[in-house]
């Protein structure tokens, strides 16, 4: 291939392998790889955590954990999965993807990106630097005040939250921007809004989330910061300040947070599913609308999370209606998918599997999220276990699973190389089996009273059944993850096949050489579809001829 | 199909519950029956939403899967208005009719606009156990709550320091203890036992050792332990006893009352005026015995790491004390 071959002799003039290249790098797809590699560095680390949770869960009175390395523990394990894995993980497909999808060159602003990239990095291992000065942030990831107040947090670990957050906030939102301002601007020819990829449109309408809710994140944490090292009383609640003033500056960045989680996965499986079953996404049009009615909606749920504080009987059911209404739109993207696969030709390849996993899982925590918008019962649950169940289907069966999904359908794209396929698919079913175990008897601890975030139980509630069960099911998922990281090094020792299209794919990432050159295309594509490169290859059923 | 699921979950939440656990599924309140029914209703909906769709999404797995030397390609179809509505639609109906639901339960477990409380209790949450403060009748404990079967209990929720949250699955759904504010509640219960509660806020270091016990009692031994609870504290009669009465009302007395009637100290420790007429303590943790006490007071850091207790005491001064508070029934 010609493209090929220039991109390759590119690289090497600029003599560009070494690893300054990678710190000096501009370019948006190292950027993205930078984002994927260092955030799976994090996702192990958060995945140690939580092996060791499970470890002092596995048994009543357990001893292997003191509290005070419990609460640390749990505290940077939601932190590190949160902003340090999922997130960064959808900023580096963003990174990668946006701009070859959109066929641009790069992002809009090259050296903000690299900006956005260290920030967010050096904000993650500030944070965890902490463990060598004196302790770790430990009032969860939530960090509700006062407990966050110095009187009842007097260690280091709550300055470098904050300080973590802050760095964090920073970076998402020169990123969010970032992808704001190219995707409007820098779409190739012909690419309408009507026409750009489901992954584009949902790392657009989380750009919008972030950029909207940060703010309130951000106001929380400085207000805190303030108290904690100005002796201010915003949160200081024998002082005249005011406890739940943290909580709802807190979800009105929470909630929305969470759709900035799993929007990107959503946008993944949205473009993995229709490759796979040979055929177009079923309603676009809707599975479009239905994300940014989410995005818009998920402005108005914060207050769920706080059920519980007492508040008056009409803002209850104002949040609940609004958290049922939301639901709505979520069951739409389901729909679709299932009407994508409906009567396709299925190819059951690792990157097809994670996306199916993420259907059957995120049902799964759409459902039981169901019985948390039900203001009585949301009082006996929340709090307890049951939510612990709730969001480990949406984050790690859904945000997680759609993740691996994506890299397994990019690999290629990235590399030249075609990850292991059978190790592929022992992956998919060890974690599979694996979160089932860990996350199903949740739902069964919650509702038998065991409340979240305890270091230890007594014997004789009825809980030592399932704890130890999950923490089985922990190992499951981890011997799933080592095989993933086993099938990388033996793939990355192999020599690049260099495809160009392994997957039959759509879209315009698959017109380049893998790994694409620096300036990605030797000609900008001009676009009359949604499926630009299915065109190409089948003009006689071209979707510009039958696209409504 | 849909009983053997239900039978099979059954069997699995029967495994695990060898021994009793606080589950608002067997609830000794109305407030917590009508929670449980909602509950249960919910979760068949869901579980008829779970059978249906992934049913659905297994059948499509296993019948659109790609056959061998299939090189036809699948129609290529973008949308069908119709149906699309139909699944926006459905949803929506399905979401009036839990809204329709929530509502209906959470008027019939609002306390009654006409409440008249039989009982006025006030709640407040310690980094880490629980006090428990009777104010009509003069008396304070700690960890154990009890209320006569069938009083209309209202309970004010208050904290000293972080936020904590009031959890008896069997009795009620949470309510926060959020310090500067004043959350009520109310409890009521016409079956006779202890219920276990817990704090369910994250509070600090111990937040998992900050559990405690609802009592519902007969009147006849409600008004029983009310008596005994106004009694003034034990008086010391032997000598090893008076030493401990001395070191309890001396250095001890920096943060525990003798004064069963002493509410609002804002003493950091609990009252021990009937100290033996509970049977757990340091946050409804350990049983209440005397080997169990001469641990504690060896190294209360060693049982529960973190607590305010932080001190040593000599084993003589300890025997001393521990003579008196065997006593304080």
């Amino acid at each position: 291939m010609t493209i090929q071959a220039q991109g390759m002799s590119h690289r090497r003039e600029l003599g560009a392998n070494g690893l300054l290249s990678w710190i000096m790098t501009v370019d948006h797809k190292r950027i993205g790889i930078l984002y994927l590699f260092s955030a799976f560095i994090f996702f192990l680390v958060g995945g140690t955590e939580a092996l060791l949770m499970r470890i002092q869960l596995a048994q009543p009175d357990n001893k292997f954990l003191s509290p005070e390395a419990y609460n640390q523990i749990f505290t940077m394990h939601g932190t590190t999965m949160i902003f340090l894995v999922v997130m960064p993980l959808a900023a580096g497909f963003g990174n990668y993807l946006v701009p070859l999808m959109i066929g641009a060159r790069d992002m809009a602003f090259p050296k903000l990106n690299a900006l956005s990239y260290w920030t967010f990095l050096f904000g993650g291992v500030f944070m965890y630097s902490s463990f060598l000065f004196g302790g770790a942030p430990n009032d969860g990831w939530f960090s509700y005040a006062p407990l966050t107040e110095k009187l009842y947090s007097p260690t280091h670990g709550m300055d470098f939250w904050v300080m973590g957050i802050l760095m964090l906030g920073l970076a998402t939102t020169i990123g969010s921007i970032n992808f704001i301002v190219t995707i409007i601007q820098l779409r190739a020819p012909g690419m309408t809004l009507t026409k750009i990829p489901l992954f584009v449109w949902t790392t657009f309408v989380t750009s919008f989330l972030a950029v909207f809710s940060l703010p309130s994140l951000t106001t929380a944490v400085l207000l805190l910061l303030l108290d904690r090292q100005l002796g201010a009383h915003f949160y200081n609640t024998a002082e005249g300040g005011t406890a739940l003033l943290w909580q709802h500056l807190f979800w009105f960045f929470g909630h929305p947070e969470v759709y900035i989680l799993i929007l990107p996965a959503m946008g993944i499986v949205s473009m993995v599913i229709p490759v796979f079953s040979s055929k177009p996404l079923f309603g676009y049009a809707a599975v479009v609308f239905s994300t940014i009615a989410i995005g818009f909606l998920g402005f108005t749920v914060w207050a769920h999370h706080m059920f519980a504080t007492g508040m008056p009987t009409v803002s209850l059911l104002f949040f609940s209606a609004d958290s049922f209404l939301i639901g709505v739109p979520t069951g739409v993207k389901i729909f679709a998918w299932m009407g994508t696969m409906w009567k396709g030709k299925l190819r059951f390849t690792s990157p097809m599997l994670f996306a199916i996993g993420f259907v059957a899982l995120f049902l799964i925590g759409g459902l039981d999220g169901i019985h948390l918008a039900v203001v009585p019962v949301d009082w006996q649950i929340t709090d307890s276990y049951y939510v612990v169940a709730h969001i480990h289907y949406v984050l790690f069966g859904g945000a997680i699973f759609g993740i691996f999904s994506g890299i397994y359908y990019w690999f290629p794209k990235m590399t030249g190389r075609l990850l292991n396929e059978s190790l592929g698919k022992w992956h998919f079913w060890l974690l599979f089996i694996g979160m089932n175990l860990v996350f199903m008897p949740m739902h069964v601890l919650g509702i038998e009273g065991m409340p979240r975030r305890i270091y230890t139980y007594g014997p004789g509630r009825g809980w030592e059944l399932w704890n130890f069960v999950e923490t089985i099911g922990a190992f499951i998922i981890a011997v799933g993850i080592a095989l993933f990281v086993i099938n990388y090094i033996v793939t990355m020792l192999k020599a690049p096949t260099h495809e160009e299209d392994p997957w039959d794919g759509f879209t315009l990432e698959w017109t380049t050489s893998s790994p694409p050159p620096a300036y990605n295309f030797a000609e900008i594509p001009s676009v009359r579809s949604r499926r630009p490169l299915w065109d190409r290859k089948h003009p006689e059923l071209a979707d510009w001829r039958n696209e409504a | 199909m849909f009983r053997k699921f239900g039978v099979l979950m059954g069997l699995a939440i029967l495994l695990s519950a060898c021994q009793p656990s606080p589950t608002f599924l067997e609830p000794a309140s109305s407030i917590s029956n009508h929670e449980a029914n909602l509950y249960r209703i919910i979760l068949i909906m869901a579980l008829v939403v779970f059978v249906l769709v992934e049913g659905a999404l297994i059948l499509i797995l296993v019948r659109d899967r790609k056959r061998a030397n299939n090189e036809k390609l699948p129609a290529q179809i973008h949308s069908n208005m119709r149906l699309e509505v139909t699944w926006t639609v459905i949803p929506i109906l399905l979401v009036i009719v839990l809204f329709i639901m929530t509502v209906q339960t959470v008027n019939a477990v609002a306390a009654p606009s006409h409440l008249k409380s039989d009982l006025n209790i006030r709640v407040v949450g310690h980094r880490w156990w629980w006090e428990f403060d009777y104010p009509d009748l003069g008396i304070v404990t700690a960890n154990e709550l009890h209320i006569p079967k069938g009083a209309t209990v209202q309970v004010q929720l208050e904290s000293v320091d972080v936020i904590h949250s009031f959890w008896v699955p069997q009795l009620s759904g949470k309510t926060d203890v959020v310090p500067g504010q004043h959350n009520t509640m109310w409890l009521t219960s016409d079956q006779v036992g202890e219920y276990l509660g817990q704090c369910a806020e994250f509070c600090g270091t111990e937040h998992a050792l900050m559990r405690f016990k609802v009592i519902v009692d007969s009147q006849q031994d409600f008004d029983a332990w009310v008596a005994n609870q106004q009694k003034p504290a034990y008086q010391p009669q032997t000598e090893d006893e008076q030493a401990g009465y001395m070191e309890v009302t001396g250095a001890c007395a920096a943060c525990h009352s003798l004064d069963p009637s002493d509410l609002n100290t804002k003493k950091v420790g609990p009252n021990l005026a009937h100290l033996f007429s509970r049977s757990t303590f340091a946050g409804g943790t350990f049983d209440l015995n005397e080997e169990n006490l001469r641990s504690w007071l060896a190294d209360t850091q060693a049982m529960k790491p973190g607590n305010d207790m932080d001190i040593k005491i000599l084993p003589k001064t300890r025997d001393q004390i521990i003579s008196y508070l065997l006593n304080l029934k």
